[in-house]
């Protein structure tokens, strides 16, 4: 891949994560008033998954929070491509092999958790 | 009316190794003198061994690039006086190989510019072995590129880059300027080239838009700026 069209994708997974990460915020507290009280249902995190997780039960929701996984995913493993050359002073074929691994454990794993939460497996 | 400022100098010899240190010597200054001329008042009277470069003493020939009270600068160009300053501390600039006390390689920043190609790419290379005629430009065209122009190469800039100090792969500024300064030029031809070179992981994607290249510029000149329409022209391809 070009670097500029990473650089293209870096940018847009921005205005992404902004996007999504607002609608996922959003969702997050405008439900609590149906819910019960913001404790119970936001900011106690040991009561999320029955508190939140039937708001999550939408396939719309549900698309949106995985167009943040996928954008914050690979915002985050280019971000940290170029961090990390910065920091060691030179680019390494193997830390961008880490990050396209962890890149890749990360959207299984997080797909995997939506679908869990949208009852669809 | 002289007044007396402690200039803080640091002094360098490969043959000892180790990482330089700081002489303090004190320069009798008069209204109108620079820091060069404090540096060759050191040079003349109070210890010959010092190393600096320099050539024009007019700000022109871009030689005598140095930090002061860390701040990359011109010694030619900087009135002590104008400092305000009873201590005044004069460094080799950064991102570049040292080869004695203030005097630093300059090697990186021209291999770099050879690296982007920084020259008129035509096709007719007949015509400007046996020129015929003038490559004529209109005043905006002209324009386009006229203040990439200004650059004397004193390589301040890329010693004020953040990004080159932590990854000195990176292009740095002035190369990649020049690089726009050729891009940008009507007569080029070498527009497609060009900006495939610059489409690398070294190059302008890695500016962080610190500024401080613009920043310290003796000549106006705003290499963050080409940098950004390099971005441009590469995103276009
Ligand atoms: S852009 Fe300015 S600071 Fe950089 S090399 Fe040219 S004249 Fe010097
Ligand atoms: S001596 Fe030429 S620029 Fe300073």
């Amino acid at each position: 891949m070009k670097e500029r069209d990473l650089m293209l994708l870096h940018y847009i997974t921005g205005i992404g994560i902004l996007v999504f990460g607002s609608i996922h915020i959003a969702t997050v507290f405008l439900t609590y008033p149906f819910q019960g009280t913001i404790w119970e249902t936001t900011l106690r995190f040991d009561s999320i998954p029955y508190a939140i997780l039937p708001v999550y039960r939408n396939a719309l929701l549900a698309a949106s929070l995985f167009g943040l996984l996928l954008c914050t995913t690979i915002h985050a493993m280019n971000g940290l491509r170029s961090i990390i050359a910065e920091l060691i002073g030179a680019r390494k074929r193997w830390v961008e092999t880490l990050l396209v691994a962890v890149g890749a454990f990360l959207l299984v794993y997080g797909t995997r958790t939506i679908l869990i939460a949208n009852a669809l497996v | 009316m002289v007044e007396r400022v402690k200039f803080r100098v640091f002094r360098y010899r490969p043959e000892d190794g180790g990482r330089g240190i700081y002489r303090e010597y004190e320069v009798p200054v008069k209204k109108g003198m620079t820091i060069l001329d404090g540096l060759i008042y050191i040079k003349e009277n109070l210890d010959p061994t010092l190393s600096v470069r320099y050539s024009c003493r007019m700000a022109i020939c871009g030689s005598c690039g140095v930090r002061v009270n860390a701040i990359e600068t011109l010694a030619c160009h900087t009135q002590i006086l104008e400092l305000r300053r009873r201590l005044i501390t004069v460094e080799p600039m950064r991102n570049y190989p040292l080869i004695k006390d203030l005097v630093t390689d300059m090697a990186p920043l021209f291999r770099k510019q050879k690296a982007l190609m920084t020259w008129l790419i035509r096709q007719d290379t007949e015509e400007q072995e046996n020129p015929t005629r003038q490559y004529l430009q209109s005043e905006e065209e002209l324009e386009r590129y006229l203040q990439f122009t200004y650059c004397i190469q004193c390589g301040l800039c890329y010693s004020a880059c953040p990004v080159v100090s932590t990854f000195p792969d990176f292009y740095g500024p002035q190369p990649l300027m020049k690089a726009y300064r050729y891009y940008a030029d009507s007569r080029d031809e070498g527009g497609v080239v060009r900006t495939r070179l610059v489409d690398r992981f070294e190059g302008v994607w890695r500016c962080h838009f610190a500024g401080s290249c613009s920043a310290v510029c003796p000549k106006g000149v705003d290499p963050a700026l080409a940098i950004q329409l390099l971005r441009r022209a590469a995103l276009k391809g």
